[in-house]
């Protein structure tokens, strides 16, 4: 019997071991490793006070802030004072604070990629992979107020490849209160458009919903012009503001006008927005949009509409759960004739981290719905249907892989298409 | 079931616990540290803010403390206990999340860097004292002359009711 007991504590031992001796996950070795940097920046720092002759009896405002400062809180604010930390030569750690010193001008570059595999029972289509968008996105702090950031896309085309500057903004920061830029942007309708960009890593599904899909056309996903932006003091409220005035739509109604306005009316756009204080992951917004329309080809109803997009949006950023909803209306009113359309989208969307596996894994559910009249004179129908149920992988920090079920019914008249969709999307 | 079989189950039922409480990683972080206390450079218009507060200049939220002095942020490396607390009460994010986070973040356009990483107290010494506007977390034990000790929710460390242990 105590033979028995001796050989499973041994072996208990032995896995145990083993366990220990594993290689370590690549964050461990990490960790390993800065933590090796630090024994070995204490014992530099060691040595040189070693070296040092005995310190000088420490003055009695610098033992003020080494007691608790919850005895002296008044003392907590001390001037420098000359002492034996300020006193020895420059260090390989000052050398450092140097190079963390900011510097102008300071380029980041991050990409973001995707690839694809989807198959259907869609009459006509073909299943198989597809490369998705190349996103390289630039950040560049021109000085401590002003700051440059970019992003350029390569998209596979059945000819070649096509490059898009999707944003092109230079900021002036004024405050936390006041901050004016420039250039291209996402509209800043809603929340998904200015939340998740073009990287598929940065969402949680395989893709954006309709309402604001890359390339559609139901809001303006692009504009040219200024935008100021900044918090509102609100307290607990949390608001925050963008305000816009831009080109908006330009002859093809997907594109923003980026080489110039077809027409002498100006686009704009406020979106108001707030985040709880004490609900720390709630935000909850309204976003109007104002611009006119001139389409390329006139007909006799006329080519130039009034639209007014109005927006909603209330979301729980943290994962557990995750919640997104948005809702959007446009509305389209002809110049000639005065008839007026509405056209309705919203989507509404759940994930939840799951707390095993090192809390890689995600499922989530999507339900989406876009309705455009029958009498809509500027939008192609738009009309959809749609769930998706899915699961995210995060391979690491910086990868992951997606698979999706999706049930989609445009027309009454169409059939209900079903389809598989995977990715793995990443940034580097 | 006799003596020795109990006694026998009984063995192996304490080294089976002995060996998953040895493993456990909540093993070492149960044990209570001492608070982080939230520093600043001496020269910063400030001394006092509220935990939303922090949150909001952790999160990148607010990144000027007024027109002129811009916020910059220092949060410790991986694996310093300042940045657990940090993360734990603060943000409320595992390491992935804050990573995430600040990529997410930079992509939004709405900030140009993520905080600075810094490796030891030294170094988040020395650049508190040479950054005009930095902010960092502290050991309230390793404290230092030459900055600001805010006060969090109007307690400082040491209080009963300190948010940041």
């Amino acid at each position: 019997m105590h033979r028995r007991l001796a050989v499973l504590v041994m072996m208990i031992f032995g896995a145990n071991a083993a366990w220990a001796q594993s290689p370590p996950p690549l964050d461990q070795a990490e960790q390993i490793r800065i933590l090796l940097e630090r024994v070995q920046q204490l014992e530099k720092r060691v040595a040189e006070l070693e070296t040092k002759t005995p310190a000088a009896p420490v003055p009695a405002a610098e033992v003020s802030v080494n007691v608790p400062a919850a005895q002296k809180p008044e003392t907590a604010e001390v001037a420098p004072a000359p002492g034996p930390m300020h006193q020895h030569e420059p260090t390989e750690s000052q050398a450092t604070t140097r190079q963390l010193e900011a510097r102008y001008p300071s380029l980041q570059i991050r990409g973001f990629g995707d690839v694809n595999f989807s198959t259907t029972d869609q009459r006509g289509a073909t299943s198989g992979f597809n490369l998705g968008q190349l996103d390289l996105h630039l950040a560049s702090a021109l000085s401590h107020k002003v700051t440059y950031f970019g992003e350029l896309t390569f998209n596979a085309q059945p000819t070649g490849y096509t490059v898009e500057v999707e944003r092109s903004i230079i900021r002036y920061d004024y405050n936390d209160f006041f901050k004016l830029s420039f250039g291209r942007y996402h509209t800043p309708i809603g929340y998904w458009n200015t939340a998740f960009h073009h990287g598929a890593w940065l969402q949680t599904t395989i893709s954006r919903p309709d309402m604001v899909r890359i390339g559609g056309s139901f809001i303006p996903v692009h504009f040219v012009g200024l935008l100021a932006e900044g918090n509102i003091p609100s307290g607990g409220a949390g608001l925050s503001y963008n305000v816009g005035v831009g080109n908006g739509r330009g002859s093809i109604i997907s594109r923003p006008g980026d080489a110039g306005d077809n027409n002498n009316n100006r686009a704009w756009v406020a979106n108001l927005y707030s985040r709880p204080t004490k609900l720390y992951g709630l935000q909850m917004g309204v976003s109007v949009y104002r611009d006119k329309i001139t389409l390329p080809v006139v007909s006799p109803a006329g080519n130039e509409f009034r639209e007014w997009i109005s927006a909603a949006h209330i979301v729980w950023t943290k994962e557990n759960p995750e919640f997104l909803a948005e809702f959007a209306n446009v509305n389209h009113k002809n110049i000639l004739t005065n008839a007026i359309t509405n056209n309705q989208a919203y989507y509404v969307q759940v994930g939840y981290r799951l707390p095993w596996l090192e809390k890689t894994l995600k499922p989530y559910y999507r339900f989406e719905h876009t309705h455009t009249p029958f009498s809509e004179q500027v939008f192609t129908n738009q009309d959809l249907v749609g769930s998706i149920v899915g699961l995210r992988y995060d391979i690491t920090n910086y990868a992951s892989f997606k698979s999706e079920y999706r049930n989609t019914k445009r027309l009454p008249t169409d059939p209900r298409v079903n389809g598989a969709f995977f990715q793995t999307d990443f940034t580097f | 079931m006799n003596a020795t079989s109990k006694r026998v189950l009984t063995s192996l039922w304490t080294i089976l616990w002995a060996v998953v409480t040895l493993h456990s990683p909540s093993a070492a972080q149960t044990s209570r540290g001492a608070d982080v206390a939230v520093v600043v450079n001496s020269d910063t218009p400030i001394a006092d803010l509220s935990l939303s507060e922090v949150r909001k200049v952790l999160l990148g939220e607010r990144q000027y403390w007024n027109s002129k002095l811009p916020v910059v942020l220092l949060i410790r490396a991986p694996a310093a206990r300042e940045r657990d607390v940090v993360l734990r009460v603060i943000y409320q994010m595992s390491e992935a999340q804050f990573k995430q986070y600040w990529v997410a973040k930079i992509f939004r356009a709405e900030v140009a860097a993520p905080p600075r990483i810094v490796y030891s107290n030294d170094m988040q010494f020395e650049l508190l004292t040479a950054l005009p506007g930095a902010i960092a977390f502290v050991d309230s034990r390793n404290m230092r002359p030459g900055v600001k000790v805010l006060r969090v929710d109007g307690h400082v460390p040491g209080d009963r009711d300190y948010p940041l242990r």
